[in-house]
């Protein structure tokens, strides 16, 4: 096993577009990085680039101790795991096990050996004589995963891997991906468009846009303090609210104010915050996380009060998510243009035009509320948590790597 | 739908098949009777001679040599075509490696692409003529040219009994490839790219990678071109009639059926002698198409 070193790692493509620029991370001895980002961000190129698929443009990858710019893919020591599985459809799911312990020249009863392991590990021990169109795509899924572990690679790098799967088969080959892990304990960069996946997989995230590195961070620190515009709406579902908004002092101390609503500013997070006592009577981008509303009857006391007119409520269940409308244009700021632009692509729908000079927000509220469309709602908001993004340059204010 | 179901289906089928049965069946059958015969082309009334026809066939000498050039070619050349091919289109799609997203070839693989492809465009009379000035016996022949300049005497490529069918197979050969080139293209490029990254992450080198992945996802394809190449075997009339010597000659070295068939039949006149020839001819491709899907029969491969 070993950690993988990417150094100013440059991706440019005949033509002159840059899919990775100037990539530097560094992935721990057996850590479980994940490269998360929307569509064309750079993050397969940046995998295939480590698993020597791709040629480097510029800068160094190392794995262990080595560089291997230069060396080909079958040198590198690496396992890879494809979207779309790419197991040989000619061989026998044993064969397909067997088949890079084989050009090894590995002795047989090895290969034997971990094949049965790799198969009872992964429950295809009575699929091994059947052939891959034989399969459906979560035993599929499983062999391809068989064929990295057989090897005993010093890394696993992984494509996207349950793309191809139906959602519920997905959860449950997300829990066996995390066992798996936790069990062998090998280095594993995965790559997905899914920041659902990213979070719950990850032991360390890293965001992706336009071949630019966001931030790396665990899931929490991710979710808790964004860097940016981008990585506050890209990680959450439902996704951050924002609103333009300005910092005022008032007689209770400060408070922020937008779309005719107020919300007093803790002293706390002027405190976490350096820098945003700088901004007062300024513009600014506030976000606040569906999750941080509540409805006043649930919520916290100290929390502060929004009254709401309900658009449209989502019934999941366990919870509810209350969409309302708040007098505000949408912020429009590049980075929220491309979350835009990349929740299109994947639903192939733009947001209706019927919010005219509004913008939509988003509240999860208990499930024992009874919210119906139409309803007007008292909305309880936890300040603590309440995000402040620069107009300009859309950083977060006052967080540690803007500063 | 149920209502005009038939009326539809009938509809589509009646045009090919009438076609069909007019103009292939019909003179087949006519074949089959006139085989019977001893009819020379010009009498209303042939008369019916029964098997004699047959028995006289298989006692005459020149049968013999055509079917047993038959035999060479149905062996040298699917096996020379398909190997050259196959080479040829593996380096031109694969063997370059993966490059931007896609398996490519080696470099300037668009241009060999059309160089091997041309060959196929022009028509057989026209190959025929060209070899002829190749394969020329004396010093103005190209390969002989050749030869004369590292001092080798001059090969009578055609003229020669025991070269002559070699170097009309190594014709066929040079004009066929092209199109295999193409098919096998074709065939390769719908083995997906990310089964060849698998191979290569596992450890395959480009031989293994075409022993182990490339022939056996293309093995469809392999079977197809087998067929087309084993027809193309029973066939090489227009090849040997424009180019060898005397036609199928020296000494009937290059003859094959189709030729002794016309031979009979519009040199000689004999009719019915020469229809027998063709219901030999016809029993042996059916043997063979038969054989051959029989053999390579395997569970199609799914992607």
């Amino acid at each position: 096993m070993a950690g993988i070193k990417l150094e100013n790692v440059d991706k440019i493509y005949a033509g002159g577009t840059k899919a990775v620029n100037g990539l530097n991370l560094d992935i721990r001895d057996g850590e479980f990085m994940v490269l998360v980002g929307p569509s064309g961000c750079g993050k397969s190129t940046a995998l295939r680039m480590i698993a020597g698929l791709e040629d480097i443009s510029g800068g160094t990858i190392s794995i262990g101790d080595r560089v291997v710019n230069d060396l080909p893919p079958k040198d590198r020591d690496i396992a890879m795991v494809f979207q779309n599985y790419a197991l040989y459809p000619h061989m026998t799911v044993e064969e397909n096990l067997a088949f890079g312990l084989k050009l090894r020249k590995m002795p047989k009863a090895e290969i034997q050996k971990r094949v049965l392991e790799a198969a009872r590990m992964l429950g295809l021990e009575q699929y091994l004589k059947r052939k891959p169109a034989a399969l459906s795509g979560g035993q599929r899924q499983r062999v391809a995963m068989g064929r990295a572990i057989v090897r005993e690679p010093q890394a696993f790098l992984m494509d996207e891997p349950l793309s191809n799967l139906d959602a519920k088969l997905r959860v449950s080959m997300r829990a066996s991906l995390n066992q798996l892990h936790e069990r062998l304990g090998v280095t594993t960069v995965y790559v997905t468009h899914d920041q659902i996946e990213a979070m719950t997989l990850g032991d360390r995230v890293c965001v992706l846009r336009d071949g630019l590195l966001q931030q790396v961070d665990t899931p929490q620190n991710l979710f808790d303090s964004p860097v940016n515009l981008f990585v506050a709406g890209f990680m959450g579902s439902p996704a951050m609210n924002f609103a333009n908004a300005e910092l005022v002092r008032g007689d209770g101390g400060a408070s922020v104010a937008f779309a005719g609503y107020k919300l007093p500013v803790p002293e706390k997070i002027f405190a976490d915050k350096p820098g945003l006592d700088g901004y007062f009577g300024k513009p600014l981008i506030l976000g606040v996380r569906p999750s941080d509303f509540d409805e006043a009857s649930n919520g916290n006391g100290d929390w502060a009060r929004m009254s709401v007119k309900a658009e449209v409520t989502e019934e999941l269940g366990s919870e509810i998510n209350v969409i309302f409308m708040i007098d505000s244009p949408p912020v429009e700021h590049k980075d929220t243009a491309a979350l835009a632009q990349d929740a299109g692509e994947e639903e192939d729908v733009t947001a209706l035009p019927l919010a005219g000079d509004k913008s939509m927000w988003t509240a999860r509220v208990n499930a024992r509320s009874h919210v119906r469309p139409g309803d007007s709602v008292e909305l309880a908001v936890d300040t603590n948590n309440l995000h402040f993004f620069d107009k300009e340059s859309g950083l977060a204010i006052g967080h540690p790597a803007n500063r | 739908m149920r209502q005009g179901k038939y009326p539809f289906i009938v509809g589509f089928l009646a045009v090919p098949v009438i076609l069909y049965a007019v103009f292939v069946i019909g003179p087949y059958a006519q074949a089959f009777y006139i085989a019977m015969t001893n009819w020379r082309g010009i009498t209303a009334n042939p008369q019916f001679i029964g098997f004699e026809n047959f028995t006289r066939l298989f006692e005459d000498e020149v049968f013999w040599q055509a079917v047993r050039h038959h035999g060479l070619l149905l062996l040298a050349l699917p096996i020379l075509v398909i190997a050259i091919a196959l080479f040829f289109s593996f380096m031109l799609n694969v063997a370059g490696g993966s490059k931007g997203g896609t398996m490519t070839g080696v470099k300037g693989s668009a241009f060999y692409k059309v160089v091997f492809f041309f060959p196929q465009l022009l028509a057989v009379a026209l190959v025929a003529v060209l070899f002829q000035s190749i394969y020329r016996p004396d010093q103005n022949g190209v390969l002989n040219g050749f030869l004369a300049l590292v001092g080798i005497e001059p090969v009578g490529w055609l003229t020669n009994p025991n070269l002559a069918l070699w170097s009309i197979i190594g014709v066929m050969v040079w004009q066929a490839v092209g199109f295999y080139v193409v098919l096998f293209s074709a065939g390769m490029s719908s083995i997906p790219r990310d089964v060849y990254e698998a191979a290569a992450l596992d450890g395959a080198g480009r031989f293994r990678l075409f022993f182990s992945i490339t022939l056996p996802l293309l093995w469809d394809t392999l079977q197809v071109a087998w067929v087309y190449l084993g027809i193309a075997a029973f066939d090489a009339f227009a090849i040997v009639q424009v180019l060898s010597v005397d036609r199928g000659g020296p000494d009937g070295s290059t003859t094959v059926l189709p030729l002794e068939i016309w031979r009979n039949a519009f040199t000689y006149s004999k009719f019915g002698y020469a229809s027998a020839m063709g219901v030999a001819l016809f029993f042996l491709t059916l043997t063979f198409a038969v054989l051959t899907l029989r053999v390579t029969r395997r569970e199609r491969i799914e992607f």
